[in-house]
């Protein structure tokens, strides 16, 4: 699970920190290192270490070998040249953007009309609605996988039964939905959307309640209809919550693990394989560590490009750091 | 009218956001027969507590819901513990480089799993952690301890100066007033913030899978993905009510702060 902080939601302005008293400024030097360095030293030894162990890695040759014997030769920058040559890698960083994409673009909008769905009900809808996002939000990833699996299970799934019954795709009951890339990647998408649009709907409908209604009722009465309204004065007021919440979810979908190995392991073949899982299958099917720490640190680097446009709009929004 | 067309689109809606859910504590209680039929069965016919049963019975069960149950407790402890008093530094005071730090602690969130993960698994195998419980607590440490530095200095942030000065005046020095004064503040947001790194560390499949390499070092993600055997075929039934276990402290845990959530109160969001 990622958890991140966005102050979009309407939340009320933050407080400024206190102004340095006199006192403290005697102190100011000491206290707050003194307070920072037990959970800096610990973050240092399990985020900064690995990752500079990382970085160190994928200028060896460290594989399955080495894990027995601790032996391993540097290779400089071989393990770089071989990913830049190889067409699994470029091939699965393609599939990673596009499925992104796909990813992002689904559970946006389908969240962007929920949020103003919400906006449209009475309280017993919009309560009941608001409890079903938040139990698809809250289901671990591990346990939605599983029952996505069993939803679609060749023979006995509920879904393969639906489809079925409608008698357009002709007999479905035994498709078995991870041999086929296009299948794997339409469950596989169901299943991220449905776990991603919670957050994106309620995340924007704490800010689309804060569209100012004298705007909307002003632009009403000019006769505009409801399509315009929202077009031209809530998206306008969305904006920065939608530019968030998209970066956001191009940033967790980018980094999709769980789900797409335990629905398809990646497959059929490498179908499925996006940079996470490709990784891993190099790094711990393959045991090509070396080249598996080289895919990510060029992966690490490319989110890091995310992530800084991400804390840019946050910083942007008003987030104070 | 306007009411009703929107009134069918939530029921559509909730019937169809709510139908993986319902149909997970609906194969729980069906019987292996009822589980397996071509045509499925809407409502269980003969309800059973069998699948729960078998799914507790399992041989590593308890194995594995007490590694699950020490590694999260100790993730939790530590990070709160660590977080709280670095997110009072971060929120509390001025210092050079504040801004960095938070910067930092953000991107280290958004970080790819396999980064942590392979640098990880090389370091703990030459320590010979792999397999024990310090190796998963560090790397949930590592993902978890970062966002509760957040999650909390969110709340810290709150805390009106005026408060703080007022002690202050009152000749409190800096550990009484963080102690006496603000921690007390917090404390909603440390049970916020302890149900977060809860939920993280309880939920994790990579790092157990990848780190534990023994079916009784394993945690409860990958007892529940285990049950899928090859050999014997999937119990279907025995695996939704595993899941349904599994989800149930998550999903009342995470109704309890939903309301932060989604008040906007510290304005967090975690995504699962």
């Amino acid at each position: 699970m990622t958890t991140v902080i966005t102050d979009a939601a309407g939340a009320p302005p933050a407080a400024p920190a206190p102004p340095a008293s006199h006192q403290r400024r005697r102190r100011r030097d000491l206290a707050p290192l003194v307070l920072l360095s037990p959970a800096g030293l610990v973050l240092a030894l399990v985020t900064l270490a690995p990752i500079g162990f990382l970085v160190f890695t994928s200028f060896t040759d460290y594989n399955q070998r080495s894990l027995f014997t601790g032996a391993y030769r540097s290779v400089g920058l071989d393990q770089y040249t071989d990913l830049l040559s190889s067409g699994a890698v470029w091939a699965s960083l393609v599939r990673t953007v596009l499925f992104t994409a796909a990813m992002v673009a689904g559970s946006v909008l389908i969240g962007m009309g929920v949020s103003h769905l919400l906006t449209r009900l009475g309280r017993r809808w919009r309560y009941t609605v608001t409890v079903v996002l938040i139990v698809a939000w809250a289901m671990p990833n591990v346990a939605s996988s599983l029952v996505w699996n069993w939803l679609f299970q060749p023979g006995y799934g509920v879904v393969n039964w639906g489809l079925d019954q409608l008698k357009i795709f002709g007999d479905t009951t035994n498709i078995d939905w991870t041999q086929d890339p296009t299948r794997a990647y339409a469950v596989i998408w169901l299943l991220i959307v449905w776990q991603a649009v919670p957050f994106i709907a309620l995340t924007l409908n704490a800010a689309e309640t804060q569209v100012p209604r004298e705007y909307l009722e002003a632009a009403r009465m000019d006769g505009a209809t409801e399509l315009t309204v929202y077009r031209i004065i809530t998206l306008n007021h969305l904006r920065p919550t939608l530019l968030l919440v998209t970066i956001l979810s191009v940033i967790w979908d980018y980094n999709v693990f769980n789900q797409i190995w335990l629905i398809s392991r990646g497959g059929p073949g490498d179908a499925t394989s996006t940079l996470g899982v490709y990784t891993y299958k190099t790094a711990f099917v393959g045991f090509q560590i070396g080249h598996g720490a080289a895919i990510s640190v060029v992966t690490t680097l490319l989110l890091l490009g995310l992530t800084a446009l991400y804390i840019r709009r946050l910083l942007k929004s008003g987030e104070d750091l | 009218m306007k009411h009703k067309v929107a009134n069918t689109i939530a029921a559509i809606f909730c019937l169809v956001w709510a139908f993986p859910v319902y149909w997970m504590v609906n194969t729980a209680f069906k019987p292996r027969p009822e589980v397996m039929t071509p045509t499925p069965h809407f409502v269980p016919e003969h309800p059973t507590f069998d699948n729960f049963l078998n799914a507790v019975r399992q041989e590593h069960f308890l194995t594995n819901l007490r590694n699950s149950v020490i590694v999260v407790v100790l993730t939790v402890m530590v990070s709160i513990v660590l977080g709280i008093f670095a997110a009072a530094a971060l929120s509390r005071f001025r210092f050079r480089g504040r801004r960095l730090l938070m910067v930092v602690i953000l991107a280290v969130q958004m970080l790819p799993g396999t980064a942590l993960l392979i640098p990880m698994f090389v370091m703990f195998n030459q320590l010979d952690l792999l397999g024990t419980y310090a190796a998963l607590v560090l790397a949930y440490v590592a993902t978890v301890l970062p966002f509760s530095i957040w999650v909390m200095r969110g709340f810290f942030v709150t805390i009106p100066a005026e408060i703080e000065e007022a002690a202050r005046m009152d000749g409190a020095s800096t550990w009484r007033v963080l102690t006496s004064v603000l921690f007390p503040l917090v404390a909603p947001g440390v049970i916020s913030t302890g149900i977060f790194a809860f939920i993280a560390a309880w939920n994790d499949y990579l790092f157990a899978y990848t780190f534990m390499q023994d079916q009784s070092h394993y945690t409860l993600p990958v007892w529940l993905a285990s049950f899928t055997n090859p050999h014997t075929g999937t119990d279907f039934g025995g695996q939704m009510a595993a899941s349904v276990l599994f989800s149930v402290p998550v999903v009342v845990f995470f109704l309890i702060i939903q309301r932060n959530l989604v008040a906007g109160m510290s304005a967090g969001a975690v995504k699962g």
